[in-house]
């Protein structure tokens, strides 16, 4: 027995009351791992992203379209190796519209070219190119969906609006999880086609493939120069510095869940404390009996101190024992399939895990400091007279 | 120490002990002007109305507490100047204490109770258990030893008690009406243990009680009444 073995006993005392107590800090902690793990997966999106790709849109917004000339004007340029376009179509199944999932009129062949991630049968990719209504879906959506090859579908349009048709050609998987395995991609010249004259032949956003990774800055600065001089200016970026730009409009949530997860881990803080508080209280009889027979203040203080230290890592270990399933298993197998652009990788990191368990034992201890005070500072005569 | 007659010296001497409490504004003199000596090796009781200031003396002999005015020698340590991190180191050193409840941690064995006095001393964890074991055995507890209090009588809890008073071998024991909580068995066993502790292993005993019978164990009663010495 050693006087750390004594505190660490005293959290056997009240069963039910450190139980909760140790639940609030494992949910705190696994909150917290979960959160933190949000925000990194978010934020380390664009490590994930493709080097060798670069996407251009209109300077002023993402919602200005583009004439799709500029597509074959920016094939022409040297390095570029191919070029798709694409346009945000935005269709929901009306059976379910609150069910999101990207709905993108693309061109087909170039699509599969430039993004190389994006795997299929040959088969499914010749049926696909050949059928003006075909579209090829991404495995997870087509399993959330319970979509098979061969099946018709019909979506409805918001941005484009009206009911429209679709095949199911194929399903695809991808080689990384950067790329979305819940997108439905669809033949641009099918929406084309029912455009008016006006809104015919523009494009949301045009991805070119380049032969030399290094060397996407300098053509994406050529690419802008090009277009420079004409009505509609371009911006163009990495596939990194777009996932990027996405983000700063999500930048005041992830503050938000930066902040969340913070809040949460002082409340846990606060918890803690208050149910050292009580033991300290109901204790104070035997912190004077132990004062009586020798041990002096700071043996109480570590005694309660040592005893808040347990619940945090007591706390925080079963938070990060069931933290690893939860996030990696189950919200992460989640994110990974129905989100992966924005979440290319949803799993604990080692230094999040750490980080949570070492801010539970923390933060237990910091929220035990004042009732370890007031033990210490008790006057062995009055511990000794209160009774109870 | 000063000797007397039959040879033996005071182990405890209280010269002119004063006590004041104070309440906010009022004033409580608890003890007045007390001039007491025990002599090492006795067993005295202290009796006397509730409020007489009995607990209050006894914490001033075991060091739990410093006079207002006095002085006060405990096996030949002027305790009245003492701070109170010396005096902790005084009790742990010559005091044993035997309260009326309370006294066990409910989360730690018999042995560890009787253990946890030394783990303020220096000893190898072995000879720590070897010791608390002996006591045990002193109090005739040895087939408890993994029982925890709530497993145990009270009567048992008491004795248990006894041990850790014992454990670190001091020379003097304070119990505060130490058979308060006790049928009258139990308490007889608890006052024949004490007996003991003072015949066979020479332990001066400062016992506080309200019993006649308990007191009728000590060799000397001392009667105090509203903090004076009564005759
Ligand atoms: N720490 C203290 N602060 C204020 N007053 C105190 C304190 N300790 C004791 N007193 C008062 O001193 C008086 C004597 O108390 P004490 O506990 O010594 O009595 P007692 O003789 O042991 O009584 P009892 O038989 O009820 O245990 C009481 O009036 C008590 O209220
Ligand atoms: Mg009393």
């Amino acid at each position: 027995m050693t006087l750390l073995g004594v505190a660490v006993r005293n959290i056997k005392r009240s069963k039910l009351r450190t139980s909760l107590t140790l639940a609030v800090v494992a949910i705190a902690t696994l909150f917290f791992i979960l959160l933190r793990t949000v925000v990194w997966s978010w934020t380390s999106a664009s490590e994930f992203s493709a080097k060798d790709r670069i996407a251009t849109r209109h300077k002023v917004s993402f919602v200005m379209m583009l004439p799709k000339r500029y597509a074959q004007e920016i094939a022409q340029i040297p390095g570029v190796k191919a070029v798709a376009y694409a346009n945000w179509f935005g269709a929901k199944n009306p059976k379910d519209e609150s069910d999101f999932f990207a709905t993108i009129a693309t061109d087909p062949r170039a699509l599969l070219e430039v993004y190389h991630e994006i795997q299929t049968t040959p088969e499914q990719k010749q049926a696909w190119f050949e059928n003006r209504r075909g579209a090829l879906v991404g495995d997870a959506l087509a399993k959330k969906e319970g979509w098979k090859v061969g099946d018709k579908i019909t979506l409805t349009g918001s941005i484009y609006p009206g009911d429209w048709e679709f095949f199911i050609s194929g399903i695809y998987t991808t080689t990384t999880t950067n790329v979305d395995r819940s997108t439905l991609y669809f033949n641009w010249d099918y929406m084309n086609e029912s455009l008016s004259a006006r809104q015919k032949d523009q494009v949301g956003w045009i991805l070119a493939n380049i032969s030399d990774a290094g060397a996407s800055g300098r053509i994406s600065k050529e690419i802008d120069a090009k277009f420079g001089e004409r009505d509609l200016q371009t911006v163009t970026m990495s596939e990194a510095a777009l996932n990027q730009s996405f983000l700063g409009m999500f930048s005041a949530i992830l503050k938000a869940v930066d902040l969340v997860s913070i809040v949460m881990i002082l409340i846990m803080g606060l918890i803690v404390g208050n149910t050292i508080a009580m033991g300290v209280r109901e204790r104070t009889n035997e912190y004077g009996v132990l004062r009586a027979i020798g041990f002096l203040p700071k043996h109480i203080a570590q005694f309660v101190l040592g005893e808040a230290a347990a619940i945090g890592l007591f706390g925080g270990l079963i938070g990060v024992v069931l933290g690893y399933p939860f996030v990696n298993a189950l919200v992460g197998r989640a994110l990974e399939e129905n989100m992966g652009n924005m979440f290319p990788q949803f799993r604990v990191q080692p230094g999040i895990a750490v980080l949570g368990l070492g801010l539970a034992v923390v933060l237990a201890v910091f929220s035990a400091v004042l009732p370890a005070r007031q033990a210490a500072s008790l006057k062995v005569v009055d511990a000794l007279r209160r009774v109870g | 120490m000063s000797e007397t007659t039959n040879g033996k010296s005071d182990i405890i001497a209280l010269n002119k002990v004063g006590k004041t409490f104070w309440r906010g504004k009022e004033r409580l003199d608890v003890l007045q002007e007390l001039d007491l000596t025990m002599k090492e090796g006795s067993f005295e009781a202290l009796m006397g109305p509730s409020g007489s200031g009995k607990s209050t003396l006894l914490n001033l002999i075991a060091g739990l507490d410093v006079p207002s005015s006095g002085s006060l020698r405990v096996a030949g340590v002027e305790l009245s100047q003492m701070s109170e991190g010396d005096r902790a180191g005084f009790r742990a050193a010559n005091i044993g204490f035997v309260f009326q409840t309370y006294n066990l941690l409910p989360v730690l064995t018999a042995l560890e109770n009787v253990e946890l006095p030394l783990l303020l001393a220096k000893l190898p964890a072995a000879e720590r258990r070897k010791r608390a074991q002996t006591a045990l055995k002193v109090v005739g507890l040895e087939d408890r030893m993994s029982h925890y209090p709530r497993q145990l009588s009270g009567g048992q809890e008491q004795r248990v008690t006894i041990a850790r008073a014992i454990v670190s071998d001091p020379k003097i024991i304070v119990a505060d009406e130490p058979t308060g909580d006790l049928d009258r068995h139990a308490a007889n066993e608890i006052l024949n243990l004490l007996g003991k502790l003072n015949t066979e292993f020479n332990k001066t005993i400062v016992m506080v009680t309200h019993d006649p019978a308990a007191a009728e164990r000590a060799s000397i009663c001392h009667r105090l009444d509203k903090g004076a010495l009564a005759l």
